[in-house]
């Protein structure tokens, strides 16, 4: 411990802090909420962004109603939001048809259990589409995909975890996309398979037949023929094909493509509050940079005299400097670790309200060469913040600190 | 040739004035390797200041200080904070013990800078000055008299060759006193140390075989640094 000069800078660092230990935890602790709050504005949107993008299902495009392309993705990808509008039964055959097109779902929203979408779609969504490169999905053991004719369902993971619903549970399915108790439909349907989780939306919803919603009991009749949007899988280069046909020149439907582009725009929307929580940060930052700026300074006067003694006892001018500055790495060190654990703290509850509001997946534990660098960082800031207090610790005179009085 | 000359030695502070106070005027002082001198001086006369000098913490205003051939005054800083760590060893009359450290560690420390640490010679000299069984005690544990003893041992840590000793008893009662200044002596003559120790009680001088009078070394008259 005391063989070289290092170990007993550490030492004597470590022990000044340890007797100014509350003054040491504020500092250490207001870093860590500053670095907290700043990797979390910055990581938390940047993870959610690419958590949406990943979780489009493997779809390229939608095509709805004429309207807000994010406001089509969000509902008919996301479930999330109400529903532009409706297309008609036709419009999905021609667009099903048209060439480049590689795959088309139509589906039909309007009804809920407990809050949790009912979506209809065709059966095929689950037998042929790849929901991943390579992935299809898959119906856990004992259940199958429902029929295209039935009041049959298909739940999602979260969904069946959530409301106990499992093979053979039979429920009313409720009017409107928000749970409302006295909007029953008189309609049964009996769960007949469980979705094995993705980690996208669709575990969050509950599929059942396209022409159960289209002939729910209570819907318009004129609902029959017509569907919410369709989720489509493209070729080439039909999405500008389409683009151009939809959206420059047509007025009759909205393509919502490309999905990353529109997500993208979306999250750029969101950017005047990540500028508030930056700026919040800075200012959380900077008033922890002025407590272990304060902290070391008030240490320093009080060891003063401590000091000379070591100088006194052959200390350097240079060790006690180091000791200083051995003191303000030891804060940022522990500032940033416990940033660390605090950007732990708000990215796992982040990614869990996502997960229960949206169905996506968000990882907020993914390395990136930012979320590294920010270590090196706040050590340097701490460093910086520990300068003046250690230049004050290089100047401060021997003899005066150990100033005879006779 | 003796192992702390002196010659010529000045050293004054401003005063409040805006003038300078002369508070060490020392023609000629000498100490023989090895030996053990009290001087005796009143309070507020500048023993304490010589005894700085001496130490390479203040640098005279003029004169010569030579410590076992080496002229203090022209060292560097740094060489001498070596100097002190390597052959100089220091006991406060406040015993200035690190309230943060334990009784070993304290000791211990003393030793780190000049690099020549070593635990069992640390525990040793505590175990010579009675606590053994305290080693692992934080001054604040301890009464006056242990932590001055444990000052002692500080002062022997790095196996010194001058023991500087300003006032050691003046905060100890006269039991604890003489204690500690037998243990002082004798670990200085144990280790080959010599020792000069500035103090105004008469008592404590008179322990010494060779003795002097501050009065007699300072050419300022003590009424002069008071006033």
């Amino acid at each position: 411990m005391f063989q070289s000069h290092f170990s007993v800078i550490i030492l004597l660092a470590w022990r000044g802090l340890k007797q100014h230990a509350f003054s040491s935890f504020v500092a250490a602790f207001t870093i860590s909420m500053a670095g907290g709050l700043f990797l979390s504005t910055w990581k938390i949107k940047e993870e959610a962004q690419k958590a949406f993008v990943n979780s489009s299902g493997g779809f390229d495009a939608v095509l709805g109603a004429r309207g807000s392309k994010l406001q089509l993705i969000l509902n008919a990808m996301f479930h999330l939001e109400a529903s532009p509008g409706n297309l008609s039964w036709e419009q999905y055959e021609l667009i099903r048809d048209t060439r480049g097109v590689k795959e088309a779902y139509p589906i039909a929203v309007g009804d809920n259990y407990h809050g949790y979408r009912l979506v209809g779609t065709l059966p095929e969504l689950f037998q042929q589409h790849e929901w991943k490169t390579g992935r299809k999905y898959e119906v856990q053991g004992g259940g199958r995909i429902f029929s295209a004719d039935a009041k049959e369902a298909l739940v999602g993971d979260f969904v069946a975890r959530k409301l106990g619903l499992s093979v053979r549970s039979k429920f009313h399915p409720y009017h409107g996309l928000d749970f409302d108790e006295k909007k029953r439909h008189e309609d049964t349907y009996v769960v007949v398979g469980v979705l094995e989780p993705t980690g996208t939306p669709a575990d969050k919803v509950i599929w059942i037949p396209i022409k159960g919603i289209q002939k729910m009991e209570g819907h318009d009749p004129a609902a029959a023929q017509s569907v919410s949007a369709v989720l489509l899988v493209l070729r080439g280069a039909a999405g500008f094909q389409l683009d151009m046909k939809y959206n420059k020149q047509g007025n009759q439907a909205t393509l919502a493509w490309p999905v990353a582009a529109t997500l993208a725009s979306f999250f750029d929307k969101l950017s005047w509050f990540e500028d508030i929580l930056a700026l919040v940060a800075f200012f959380v930052a900077l008033v922890g940079a002025l407590i272990v700026f304060a902290t070391l300074r008030t240490v320093m006067h009080e060891k003063k005299r401590e000091y000379a003694i070591l100088r006194c006892l052959g200390a350097s001018r240079l060790v006690v400097t180091c000791v200083v500055l051995a003191q303000s790495l030891l804060l940022s060190l522990a500032g940033a670790l416990g940033a660390y654990l605090a950007y732990g703290g708000i990215g796992f509850t982040a990614a869990h309200l996502i997960r229960e509001q949206t169905g996506v997946v968000m990882d907020p534990w993914s390395l990136d060469l930012g979320y590294l660098a920010f270590f090196p960082i706040v050590i340097v800031l701490g460093f910086v913040s520990g300068l003046i207090p250690a230049l004050q610790a290089y100047r401060s005179s021997l003899s005066e600190n150990l100033s005879p009085k006779s | 040739m003796s192992f702390l000359e002196v010659r010529c030695l000045k050293k004054s502070f401003p005063s409040p004035e805006g003038g300078k106070t002369l508070v060490v005027d020392v023609d000629k002082f000498s100490l023989q390797f090895g030996t053990q001198s009290g001087m005796k001086g009143e309070s507020g006369s500048g023993k304490t200041t010589f005894l700085h000098l001496v130490a390479g913490i203040l640098k005279p205003d003029q004169g010569e200080i030579l410590l076992d051939g080496r002229e203090v005054s022209k060292l560097s800083e740094s060489a001498r904070d070596r100097l002190r760590a390597e052959s100089i060893g220091y006991v406060f009359q406040s015993f200035n013990l690190l309230q943060g450290f334990t009784c070993l560690e304290n000791v211990l420390l003393a030793s780190s800078f000049a690099g020549q640490v070593k635990k069992p010679w640390a525990k040793e000299l505590l175990d010579r000055v009675g606590l053994s069984q305290r080693m692992h005690y934080y001054p604040r544990q301890l009464s006056i008299g242990q932590q001055q003893r444990v000052a002692v041992a500080r002062a022997l840590a790095n196996r010194p060759k001058l023991v500087l000793a300003d006032e050691p008893t003046g905060n100890l009662d006269p039991k604890n006193g003489q204690k500690a200044l037998s243990l002082l002596k004798e670990l200085c003559r144990e280790n080959g140390s010599a020792l000069l120790l500035v103090s105004h009680e008469v008592k404590v001088i008179d322990a010494f075989e060779h003795q002097l009078r501050w009065e007699d070394v300072n050419q300022v008259p003590s009424s002069t640094i008071e006033e």
